[in-house]
């Protein structure tokens, strides 16, 4: 088992993660920090710092101190060039003076110098790099959990508390971020006895779920937890739960953060709890000799974990007494007060800070507490609750010693020292939320975990206040990161076809995406040319003989009881009461501002019932439409969906009359079955619902019968009509057929403040309708208030603008085109567009846009094709 | 915002599953006046506290709920099927 890091094959040992089996094949410099590109090794080992981010199978910014080792992993540096060991950037800290906390807004002070300079600050700034996975993107996953109980943090208190949670019979749920449940009692063997029974014993219970390698990120509104878990099966990289929790017990513990002293990141200078880590969790020795920095006796447990692996430790130095870290790249000794020393690892013994972010996040406030020497949360919200180290209990002690210095890196994420924060304080940002942008210390990857307390001590002193006084910055989610593929999670589209969908395949279609449904744009015919040709062909059977296309995405509603008209009269601007039995009528739908929502058609099949369309994408918003206005009304009425259940075509053209009459025994001649009448009948041995409407401007049916006669019926049209030269056609060629009609389609020819009247439709507002939805709107707008511009067609000749050109009057934009194309019927460019109400006059000219040309287009207010509608009649 | 709202037919739901209606308003007369349409149509009370509001659930029972909420919490003590007795 091993794993490539860069060129370099490194072999795996149970229980490694990447960094423990890097630094056990002799990796001590892990990456280039932020701004000054010093060489950094491990520090924490514990995911909390940013010295061990690498790239991993393509993903950036990885803690490999936290990410288990697998065989055949891709492990490359970042930040270096050409290598980690010797990194051209690092000239940059020998010109330090250069940039002191805020240079570049006091360097860059014009646009164009900041422009031109920012690229290469942000390349030489950074972090890690994205590129291209030659095992392909890794897939992620989202999941749904529930708990009683939701415990965070699998240390003694942890597993405690989710113990008694599962004794009281609660569902439990605990979440920890390491391979192993023990928290610091894997690796503090003095701390406390070998938690292993209870974990047995927790692992035991039915009603106890253990999350491991999980991190929770985030509290969120209604007790939500993130969890990140890493690995959930082969083939998926990361699985993000959503967690939601009755009762949360925070038990994220303490972790311990650096000292300040000069030097204090040189590669070598680790905290205690990180050589305790290396050694009893994954049995590295990790130096020849160490020096440890510790107050009073807190370095004696650290000590004599490192005598009994086989480290020789020199001296114990308080924090007052080190001077500095000798070393440039790795740790050569140590200067102090009391001598110099020889040592390849410096073991330091910071402050234990309580892990309160996620109880912060939760609304609890943090208050300094000198007892244990740290902020502790208090004021927890109902429900969250705190349990061991995070709330303070074990003193935090360390006494901290602060040098000015520009070489005591307070945030080791961004390279900011305690001269630089004092350098921001003297600049006047003495708020340690100003403080924090300004300098952008505990603004890196580590979120402010490895900096906070000492950026917020240093502050305090620097200000002379206390530190309630100066306050903490804030901690959000997510803290730790997370992927963005994590959060996008599995690339699930859900597809939507029609019940022909197969037969268009076999036809040739050439698929257009609207919405969630898969419709044919247009039929390729082997050796026909491309699209053009297409619509060109289907275009003229329309016109000419026939031609059948699938509607079945339209949406189609069944309205019935005793109030079907009264519900449809008040949402519709036209009157639906009156409509006798057998007939259709187009249907407008406003809201109480008068802005058209919908357009459709509505069929009286009976006296108390109605067959309703809408458009294809609005289907969901109508029905809910529908029933809001019918809540609580008292009205006897029931809408029902039937999109699903019904396949749908409209068969239209010269010859559609013959082609039908060979599928139905219905009377079609157009006395008995005229234009705008509906009719239920058996089509092709199928029950179902004919209308005859025109939406292409041809004689034509619109057939809705049972889905699963969809391809059935379809094909029984295509070979009656075969004889007449019948084709199917597409979404393409049905736009150029309406356009050519002058037939608008809401949402594309219509926006989010168009009223009927400024669509040219006066004549489907019925005002004297006793009330409807918009009423009040529309009188307004019918009297001239509120129409702001007006939609016309147009007539180009020599040319086709863009949808969406504008229309241009004196060099200002003052409409667009809303929908154009090349007319077959008219030999020109034709189109419908918005101009201003006084352009809306026959023949009016207005200039339009042309791909940078300004051209002139005719208004006009009829039809391009068969103004006076013989065709459909 | 990941709050829960209590669905009178489905239960303690997430907000997600639902779509957001306004708040709840009486609508004016045909024939009120403008102003009273205008305030209708475009301004919002948007109190900072208790508000009762329109809901759908579209991931459940698909049916439009009541519910009082709380602005600043985001708190949703009660809801109930619209026209029904909120008590």
């Amino acid at each position: 088992m091993n794993f490539l890091f860069d060129s370099e094959e490194v072999p795996i040992q149970a229980g490694d993660t990447v960094a423990s089996a890097l630094y056990r094949s002799g990796r001590r410099i892990f990456s280039r920090s932020f701004k000054y590109h010093r060489p950094r090794g491990l520090l924490c080992c514990s995911g909390k710092c940013p010295n061990c981010l690498v790239n991993v199978d393509g993903s950036p910014s990885v803690r490999s101190c936290v990410t288990p080792a697998l065989d055949g992993m891709r492990v490359r540096h970042q930040n270096a060039w050409p290598s980690l060991e010797n990194d051209a950037l690092s000239i940059g800290q020998h010109f330090d003076f250069l940039m002191p906390a805020g240079w570049y807004y006091k360097v860059f002070t014009k646009p164009a110098t900041w422009h031109r300079v920012e690229p290469h600050i942000r390349k030489a700034a950074g972090l890690g790099e994205l590129f291209e996975n030659p095992q392909g993107i890794p897939e992620y996953e989202h999941a749904w959990m529930h708990a009683e109980t939701a415990v965070i943090g699998g240390g003694p208190a942890g597993i405690q508390s989710a113990l008694d949670a599962a004794e009281r019979g609660e569902q439990v749920v605990l979440i920890d971020d390491q391979t192993e449940l023990g928290g610091h009692l894997r690796y503090r063997k003095q701390r406390g006895a070998d938690p292993r029974e209870r974990i047995d014993a927790l692992a035991a219970r039915a009603n106890v779920t253990l999350l491991q390698r999980a991190s929770c990120f985030g509290i969120y509104e209604g007790n939500l937890l993130g969890v990140l878990l890493g690995h959930p099966h082969a083939g998926a990289a990361e699985r993000l739960i959503h967690l939601r929790a009755q009762r949360i017990i925070v038990a994220t513990g303490a972790y311990e953060t650096p000292l300040l002293f000069d030097n204090n990141d040189v590669v070598g200078v680790m905290l205690s709890s990180a050589v305790q880590r290396l050694i009893h969790l994954h049995s590295i020795v990790p130096g020849r000799r160490a020096v440890i920095v510790a107050h009073g006796s807190e370095g004696d447990e650290v000590g004599a974990d490192l005598k009994q692996a086989g480290v020789e430790v020199v001296e114990i130095l308080a924090p007052s007494e080190i001077i500095a870290v000798r070393g440039s790249g790795e740790v050569k000794g140590v200067k102090s007060r009391r001598g110099d020393f020889a040592c390849d690892l410096v073991i330091v013994c910071g402050p234990r800070v309580p892990d309160a972010g996620l109880l912060s996040q939760a609304g609890a406030k943090l208050q300094w507490s000198d007892v244990p020497g740290a902020f502790v949360p208090v004021g927890l919200p109902l429900n969250v609750s705190a349990v061991g180290d995070v709330t303070g209990e074990t003193p935090v002690a360390a006494a901290q010693h602060f040098p000015d210095s520009k070489r005591a890196f307070v945030c080791i994420c961004v390279d900011a020292t305690s001269r630089d924060l004092k350098q921001g304080i003297a600049d006047g940002f003495e708020e340690i939320e100003t403080l924090k942008r300004y300098t952008t210390a505990t603004m890196g990857p580590c979120q402010g975990r490895m900096c906070q307390l000492n950026a917020i001590q240093v502050c305090s002193r620097l200000t002379s206040r206390s530190m309630d006084e100066t306050g903490t910055t804030t901690s959000r989610p997510p803290n730790p990161g997370v992927t963005l593929g994590a959060l996008a999670g599995a690339k699930h589209h859900p597809i939507r076809r029609t019940p022909m969908h197969h037969a268009h395949a076999e036809l040739g279609a050439v698929w257009l995406d609207m919405g969630e449904w898969k419709r044919p744009r247009y039929y390729q015919v082997a050796g026909a040319g491309g699209e053009a040709e297409s619509v060109a062909a289907e275009y003229r059977a329309v016109r000419e003989r026939a031609g059948l296309i699938d509607v079945g995405t339209l949406g189609k509603l069944i309205v019935r009881g005793k109030d079907a008209a009264r519900l449809l009269d008040k949402v519709y601007t036209s009157r639906f009461s009156d409509l006798r039995q057998g007939r259709v009528r187009y249907a407008v739908m406003c809201d109480d501002t008068g802005v058209i929502l919908d357009d459709g058609t509505v069929s009286r099949l009976a006296d108390d019932r109605f067959f309703v369309t809408t458009t294809t994408g609005n289907l969901d918003f109508v029905h809910q439409w529908f029933d809001w206005w019918l809540v609580a009304s008292g009205w006897d009425v029931s809408v029902t969906n039937v999109t699903g259940g019904l396949a749908s075509v409209n068969l239209a053209g010269p010859k559609a009359r013959d082609v039908l009459r060979k599928l139905t025994d219905l009377d079609l001649d157009p006395k008995a079955f005229p234009y705008m009448a509906c009719r239920e009948a058996q089509t092709f041995g199928v029950p179902a619902i004919l209308m005859r409407i025109g939406f292409v401007g041809e004689t034509g049916w619109e057939i809705h019968y049972p889905a699963e006669h969809g391809e059935e019926v379809w094909n029984a049209i295509l070979v009656a009509g075969a004889e007449f030269g019948i084709l199917p056609f597409g979404v393409e060629a049905q736009r150029l057929l309406r356009l050519e009609k002058r037939h608008v389609i809401v949402g594309v020819d219509t926006d989010a403040l168009t009223n009927p009247f400024e669509a040219d439709m006066a004549w489907v507002v019925k005002l004297d309708k006793e009330d409807f939805i918009g009423k009040a709107a529309l009188a307004r707008a019918a009297s001239g208030g509120g129409v702001r511009e007006k939609l016309v067609g147009f007539v180009m000749e020599g040319g086709v603008p863009e949808d969406g050109a504008p229309v241009v009057i004196g060099g200002i934009p003052v409409g667009r085109v809303t929908s154009s194309r090349y007319s077959p019927h008219r030999k020109a460019g034709i189109g419908l567009a918005f101009v201003p109400p006084e352009l809306a006059a026959e023949g009016a000219p207005v200039r339009v846009r042309v791909r940078g040309q300004l051209r002139t287009a005719i208004v006009t207010m009829q039809p391009f094709y068969d103004a006076e509608g013989a065709r459909l009649r | 915002m990941s709050f829960l709202i209590p669905c009178p037919n489905c239960g303690n739901r997430s907000v997600y599953e639902y779509r957001f209606g306004g708040e709840l308003k009486q609508r004016p007369e045909a024939t009120a006046s403008a102003a009273l349409w205008h305030e209708y149509s475009f301004n919002k009370v948007n109190r900072a506290g208790e508000q009762t509001e329109w809901w759908f659930h579209r991931a459940g029972c698909k049916q439009w709920i009541q519910a009082s909420r709380n602005t600043v919490t985001n708190e949703v003590r009660k809801s109930w099927i619209a026209g029904e007795d909120p008590a």
